[in-house]
């Protein structure tokens, strides 16, 4: 074969992603500049007035302006929910790789249980009011935490397993503590697969819709994603402006990805070249 | 240097996990929490009321919470009320769905306040469960019948058809012209049943006892020709090639779209889309026009009725007192006139003394005659028969589409009401 071969396919997958990806933003952004009737049509066309300004402004300050109060209720959540999960996953994917003992097949098969079974919505709700924490930020941390606690776990464990035990021997050897240990030599050789799971979480946690629905009632407590429903509903949609509050909250996200885009690139390939 | 990073980082989780704590407010004096559905026109009204409530009532302090409609939000009503967290007021929906909720355990009943003597009767026997009256109206009552172009009308000098044949006649006319005669939105499968459930008038013109009887187990939709009629006409449209090209792709905002842009004349569907054409071609608002749908004889034409959806108090709410007299404000001539004020009239109130304004658009000036002359109207059967199968939406949407016979379609829905009437237990089933 010739050089070309490559080349034409290599245009290929850069035209038929840059559709796949592009196009459906293209249309988000369109509809957003719409007025409503034109929105209403869902079609791919150029606006005919630009009401960008506007629908935004309407956004904003829809709802005594919800929208500001659940960016920093998501923000607040992702964080916290994401920190938490890296450390306590990290810690119990180390001890479960190092320490065997007879309760590691106990342990696996509650962390399958996480992943497998489907959570109850009302007995949840009724444990949380017992601990008075239903319908508080916080409580909603620890919810997002626990769900998501086994698949971050199972991430770690697999990473660990690959990180010689000699180095923990040699700290130890130089005096540390079993937490420096973890803190100072193991969880920085876990950075790439920190980083998947920061990424990994953060994006779920932040779009996720049904669990601040059911578990977070009440204005102040809005999330982004729960910000949508003021735009539809079953008889009645404002589509410029539900494509605009999509804009809105789709930016953060993409904002923090292009900023860090070379770190998580970086801490994910530093770790698949170790020998 | 690696242990002030350390604890740099000790101290970023720490203030984040207090600014959560910080998040949860505690209250001040008397505040009550309300929760309506997310439509656009539900929480204008809404704010509305509450503003002019407050305004009333300084001492009480009242916050509006929207929820999604359909399914969601039937599943956050009930797992709120089950869990004793539902807000002091909610808005929910009359008739056979206000069982569902078990209102004996959650709802607080309203038997013997002085507000339900201003309520129609007709409104207090849809909320009505076990000899106890639940709610009060929260909007104006709704027609199901046809949306039509009123241009489309002038143009081609047609009438409002009385009977079936009339507006089949019409239908030919308007094909004849190029137009789509009858807009069907089968993407949204609940459109389809207008033309079944909006036909009730006409069954009960000829069976006066088919809602009891059908209660009863003993009437059913297969064996009565007159209720057989609705799914006919579903066939019939189609049969005759009246629907728009893609009817089982169109969506309910196609739908409006197709109708308030001239591209099809008629539009099977319930009054409140009067409030989406307004909001969204409120150009376009003066040409849509209604008219009930027409049966076997011009003599027996009425309306078949919807009723709104009413404002309930939870039972689990410490505020009982002052839930009440926000419940006595909005079912009072001077919440129908906020109303009214804030989003429009889109029918006749159910309230003693609330009259509508000049202005009405036409659709609904074209639906009030059917209240005023007596017997021209009567409720749809969900509000006089709990029972109501699932998938009627689905059948519908078949038969529509020519894929079931209409008598095969109406014995399928027999049979899936028969399911829902033993589980609420009827006798005779």
């Amino acid at each position: 074969m010739s050089k070309a071969g490559p080349i034409v396919g290599g245009i290929a997958a850069i035209v038929i992603s840059a559709l796949v990806f592009l196009v459906p933003f293209a249309f988000i952004i369109l509809t957003a500049f719409k007025d409503r009737a034109q929105a209403a049509a869902l079609d791919f066309t150029w606006p005919a007035s630009f009401n960008l300004w506007t629908n935004l402004v309407e956004v904003v300050t829809t709802r005594n302006w919800m929208l500001v109060t659940a960016f920093i209720n998501s923000t607040i959540l992702t964080v916290s929910s994401v920190t938490l999960l890296v450390v306590f996953a990290a810690m119990v994917g180390f001890i479960l790789a190092r320490r065997k003992s007879r309760w590691n097949p106990l342990v696996e098969f509650l962390i399958l249980a996480g992943l497998m079974i489907p959570p109850a919505v009302v007995p949840t709700i009724w444990l949380m009011q017992g601990l008075g924490l239903f319908g508080k930020l916080h409580g909603l941390v620890l919810i997002e935490v626990a769900y998501n606690l086994p698949f971050s776990i199972i991430l770690y464990r697999a990473f660990i397993a690959t990180i010689p035990r000699e180095l923990d021997e040699a700290a130890i050897i130089d005096g540390a503590r079993p937490l420096d240990v973890f803190f100072r030599v193991i969880l920085p050789l876990l950075w790439p697969v920190t980083v998947t799971n920061i990424v990994v979480q953060s994006v779920g946690i932040f779009n996720d819709f049904t669990n601040p629905l059911y578990y977070l009632p009440g204005n102040q407590n809005a999330t982004v994603q729960l910000t949508l429903y003021n735009f539809q509903s079953q008889f009645n949609t404002s589509y410029n402006l539900l494509f605009t509050n999509i804009l809105l909250i789709t930016i953060p996200p993409l904002i923090v990805f292009l900023f860090f885009n070379r770190q998580i690139v970086a801490g994910m390939t530093a770790g698949a070249v170790k020998g | 240097m690696k242990l002030t990073k350390r604890t740099l980082l000790t101290g970023l989780a720490a203030g984040l996990l207090s600014a959560t704590g910080l998040a949860g407010t505690a209250y001040a004096q008397t505040t009550l929490t309300v929760l309506v559905d997310n439509s656009a026109d539900t929480v204008k009204f809404s704010e509305a009321l509450i503003a002019a409530f407050e305004a009333k009532h300084p001492d009480i302090n009242l916050e509006l919470e929207t929820r999604p409609g359909g399914a969601e939000g039937d599943n956050i009503t009930k797992t709120r009320l089950a869990t004793q967290s539902m807000n002091d007021i909610f808005l929910y929906n009359s008739g056979s769905l206000l069982q569902a909720l078990n209102p004996e355990r959650t709802i607080t009943p309203l038997t013997g306040e002085p507000v339900l003597d201003r309520v129609a009767d007709s409104f207090e026997q849809a909320v009505t469960f076990n000899g106890q009256v639940y709610g009060v109206p929260v909007q104006p009552a709704m027609g199901g019948g046809i949306l039509y172009n009123r241009k489309i009308y002038e143009e081609l000098g047609l009438s409002i058809p009385k009977t079936w044949e009339e507006f089949m006649a019409n239908n030919e006319k308007i094909k004849a012209a190029g137009k789509v005669a009858v807009i069907q939105t089968y993407r949204d499968t609940w459109t389809s049943q207008l033309f079944v459930l909006a036909d009730f008038f006409n069954v009960q013109a000829q069976v006066p006892d088919f809602a009891e009887q059908y209660t009863a187990g003993k009437a059913k939709f297969a064996t009565t020709p007159a209720a057989l009629r609705g799914f006919e006409h579903l066939a019939e449209v189609n049969a005759a090639g009246y629907l728009n090209e893609d009817y089982g792709a169109a969506t309910y905002d196609d739908g409006l779209h197709m109708l308030t842009s001239g591209e099809g004349a008629h539009y099977p569907m319930l009054t409140f889309a009067i409030a989406a054409i307004t909001a969204t071609y409120p150009d376009a608002i003066d040409d849509i026009g209604f008219f009930a749908q027409p049966g076997d004889s011009a003599d027996s034409n009425g309306l078949t009725t919807w009723m709104p959806a009413a404002w309930y108090i939870s039972a689990s709410s410490p505020y009982q007192e002052e839930a009440k007299m926000f419940l006595d404000f909005a079912a009072s001539v001077e919440g129908c006139d906020v109303i009214t004020e804030a989003v429009g009239a889109a029918g006749p109130y159910l309230i003693d003394g609330c009259g509508l304004p000049e202005d009405v658009p036409p659709a609904v000036s074209d639906m009030l005659p059917y209240f005023q002359e007596g017997g021209q109207s009567a409720p749809a059967l969900e509000f006089l028969s709990p029972v109501k199968g699932p998938a009627l939406e689905q059948i519908t949407v078949e038969v529509g589409s020519g894929t079931r016979s209409p008598a095969d379609g109406a014995a399928l829905y027999d049979e899936d009401v028969r399911k829902q009437a033993q589980q609420l237990g009827l006798p005779g089933w």
